[in-house]
């Protein structure tokens, strides 16, 4: 390592708002290069942190060590040399352009009496050249666009040359190509310039996909730190923010990649089960729906690493498997029956057939016969998605002509079940007693004979 | 636009201000001279500057000083020469305190009305008057002895009430200013009502002029206002930096209290000298800085230098006129320079706002 990285080191540190403690024994430490992110629900005290770093609110326990030098020790003049803040609001008072306000970067590097030399200026084109707004010089900055605004506050940081680039929710006012650009050149300089970077991100993905660290506040505390994966899981997601998550590897950035679905809604229980024959992510949306509005939900029979195997997994929902990447066993098609035979009702979504999930079919046409109301979703049309050379058209119309349901899309269905749900409900206690009368093993046994014999 | 196009122009800049400084100064000799002809008593340009080259040691013996009246030369040096340094000066320092004042507060309102200064000033003045216009305080009269010092206690009052521990908050610093202001005018309005025969006297004083302005009053109060601007100076880029906010100012190396405790003080004392001159010339601190940012632009390092020759050239020019509008009317009549600079220079601001109002926001 360097040795002349600099170094910022941060223990104890515990910072109050009159009585109301909104820091609490944070500590951490970060050298040349390292890029943390900093994540937390709003008030969590991320930007508290933030504050006390760069000295607008003193702890009032704990040290904020910058090169072993305690920070609130040394002249604002000689922290504004290593440390630059691009601040969350942006707000400028008189109307200077944009070049004064990046050359006021200068200004720790200035004597007194100094006027800006051909140094100063050089620095400022090269930062405005980097943060692409040197064309916006001579404009007067309350003319400028949230994004080139906010262009002109990161490259009056940049200005300071710092050391320590602390970054408050940079991204708020900016479109997602000025998200990027500017990320990619704040990550950039971490590299290269061995910068060190602290920033407050309310966004996982575009945290995940930047920093090397994180650390997860939560009421004022550490309440995770390490690396993205360490930090970013499921459960840490679940406790500090309340909200469940699908945290994957992104499959384009290799970054770790959250999905937070939305806080789960209180409808009732609706007692009204529902079988999901689906596959390549046609069901996952429909899944956290379905559990929302009540139903208690199955699925099968699902490949193993499928996405929508992946999302059953993750709600806890009881899916029917196969071995990755293989067709359907004679075997895991009987165990979908039985479970089919327990739920009120069968969903088929849009999903594509081939010759490995045409069973799926059979099983679906199977529920029909057997007196359970099946729905079908046909937001694709079967000729785009049938690769079984018409075998999977031929079974969707039997579908039909055995009165199977056709919806267009997911709304459409839950619409219908939600109207219908009372009748699906009766239907099964209907069957239930029916079937009661017989004995279990002759019901499945019974079932299956009847399945293959209309098949033929 | 090329960026070498752009480096030239920023550069050039700085020569561009020099000239602009140079122009004004001269502008500000010129608007003295031609000053010192306006009055009742007729006196030619020829002969007042004959009488000014008497002044100056290395001119005077060119000067052939025989052919004008004893009278016209007092006239001009004990009565119409100091009563325009008078103008020069409490001009210069009205617009530098308000810079001073809108680049801290970041406000366009903000004046020497927002920290009590000129409340401060008008309870010292008009106690004195009413208690003992006739006591004299190290040569000075009692009025403007009070006058500084009471600008000054009001403004140390108002800044202490808003400390909250080591800092203080502009707006606190805003609203414990209006609260104090309007509780030093109600104790001006009571000594108002028992006033009497001197009621005449605080009114004048309060609307502000300059005609009984003498030279040891400007000298007295000259070194607070030069050495006020001078210093103030050396704080212009912290204003700059001020006006992006006190956060940002703190991140880009400015020691903020600080700074803005100086420039409070320096600002004070600059209107506390001024008015202690003249009284309260209102208008003259709100309006100059305003008009001389839309000319000009944000930067104080230019802001500063000329809004303050600004400054001095209008109130030289709105106290000729307070010598002469009323003289159709009555010949020995004048107005307060006050009411001048409020009569005309409100109407003239909102003139030159409306045409650039686009372009100008704070």
């Amino acid at each position: 390592m360097v040795a002349n990285l600099v170094l910022l080191n941060i223990d104890g540190v515990e910072c109050r708002y009159g009585s109301v403690k909104v820091l609490e024994d944070v500590s951490l430490s970060v050298k040349g290069g390292d890029f943390l992110g900093i994540l937390g629900p709003n008030g969590s005290g991320k930007t508290t942190l933030l504050k006390s770093i760069s000295r607008i609110l003193k702890p009032q326990k704990g040290t904020i060590l910058l090169n072993e030098a305690d920070i609130y020790s040394l002249k604002s003049v000689d922290v504004a040399k290593q440390l630059a803040v691009v601040p969350q609001d942006t707000s400028i008072g008189f109307n200077f352009a944009a070049l004064d306000i990046v050359l006021m970067g200068r200004n720790p590097h200035m004597k007194r009496f100094q006027m800006e030399s051909e140094k100063d200026m050089a620095v400022a084109r090269k930062v405005m050249k980097l943060t692409n707004i040197w064309h916006l010089a001579e404009r007067p900055i309350n003319e400028l666009s949230g994004g080139e605004k906010q262009r002109v506050i990161i490259a009056r940081a940049l200005a300071q040359e710092p050391k320590i680039l602390l970054l408050d929710e940079p991204l708020t006012h900016l479109d997602i190509v000025n998200q990027l650009e500017i990320m990619d050149l704040v990550k950039d300089l971490c590299v290269k310039e061995k910068l060190v970077v602290l920033a407050v991100f309310h966004d996982f993905n575009l945290a995940a996909r930047y920093c090397e660290s994180a650390i997860l506040l939560k009421e004022g505390k550490i309440f995770s730190a390490g690396s993205l994966t360490e930090v970013l899981t499921s459960e840490n997601i679940k406790s500090v923010f309340n909200v469940d998550a699908i945290v994957t590897k992104h499959l384009v950035t290799n970054s770790v990649f959250v999905i937070p679905l939305s806080p789960q809604k209180s409808s009732p229980a609706k007692k009204c089960s529902i079988h999901l024959i689906c596959g390549a992510g046609t069901g996952t949306a429909l899944m956290k729906v379905l559990l929302d509005e009540g139903y208690s939900v199955t699925a099968g029979v699902l490949n193993v690493l499928d996405t929508d195997f992946e999302t059953a997994q993750f709600l806890k929902i009881p899916v029917t498997v196969e071995a990755p990447f293989s067709s359907i066993t004679e075997k895991t098609h009987k165990a979908n029956l039985e479970m089919i035979s327990e739920a009120s009702t069968v969903v088929l979504t849009s999903v594509p057939f081939g010759l490995g999930n045409l069973q799926n079919l059979e099983a679906a046409l199977a529920a029909l016969r057997r007196g359970i109301p099946t729905f079908v979703i046909e937001e694709v049309p079967i000729e785009r998605r049938d690769f079984t050379g018409g075998k999977a058209k031929a079974l969707l119309a039997e579908l039909k002509r055995g009165g199977a349901e056709f919806v267009k899309d997911q709304n459409e269905l839950l619409s219908l079940l939600n109207v219908s749900v009372e009748k699906l409900k009766t239907a099964k206690e209907e069957r239930n007693r029916i079937l009661a009368h017989l004995k279990p093993g002759e019901v499945h046994k019974g079932t299956k004979i009847k399945d293959k014999g209309e098949k033929k | 636009m090329s960026k070498d196009n752009v480096e030239s122009t920023y550069f050039r800049r700085t020569s561009r201000w020099k000239l602009i400084l140079v122009l004004l100064i001269f502008a500000l000799i010129a608007t003295v001279i031609i000053s010192i002809n306006v009055g009742y008593a007729q006196i030619s340009f020829p002969d007042i500057l004959t009488i000014l080259a008497k002044q100056i040691p290395f001119l005077n013996g060119f000067t052939a000083s025989s052919t004008i009246q004893p009278s016209a030369e007092s006239i001009i040096l004990q009565i119409r020469l100091p009563r325009i340094m008078a103008g020069v000066l409490v001009g210069a320092a009205l617009a530098a305190a308000g810079v001073l004042y809108q680049g801290v507060f970041k406000n366009p309102m903000a004046d020497s009305y927002v920290l009590g200064v000129s409340a401060g000033a008008a309870v010292g003045a008009s106690f004195s008057i009413l208690f003992g216009v006739s006591f004299v305080f190290l040569g000075l009269r009692l009025v403007q002895v009070a006058a500084f010092l009471g600008a000054l206690a009001a403004m140390f009052l108002v800044y202490n009430i808003s400390r909250v521990g080591s800092r203080v908050p502009v707006a606190t610093l805003l609203l414990c200013g209006i609260a104090v202001n309007f509780f030093l005018f109600a104790v001006v309005g009571l000594l108002e009502v028992v006033a009497g025969d001197e009621l005449h006297s605080i009114v004048f004083w309060l609307i502000g002029g300059f005609s009984n302005v003498l030279w040891k009053d400007i000298w007295a109060m000259l070194p607070f206002i030069v050495i006020g601007v001078v210093v103030a100076y050396f704080y212009a880029r912290d204003l700059n930096l001020l006006a992006m906010g006190e956060e940002t100012a703190h991140h880009l190396g400015v020691n903020v209290e600080r700074s803005k405790q100086i420039l409070l003080v320096l600002a004070s004392m600059i209107t506390a000298a001024a008015v202690s001159i003249c009284g309260l010339v209102g208008f003259v601190g709100l309006m100059i800085p305003h008009v001389t940012r839309l000319i000009i632009g944000p930067d104080h390092r230019i802001l500063l230098p000329t809004s303050t020759i600004i400054g001095a050239i209008f109130l030289v020019i709105c106290d000729d006129l307070a010598r002469v509008v009323a003289t159709p009317f009555a010949s020995t009549l004048e107005l307060p320079v006050g009411i001048i600079t409020m009569l005309f220079g409100a109407p003239f601001f909102i003139i030159l706002f409306k045409r650039k109002k686009q372009s100008y926001s704070v």
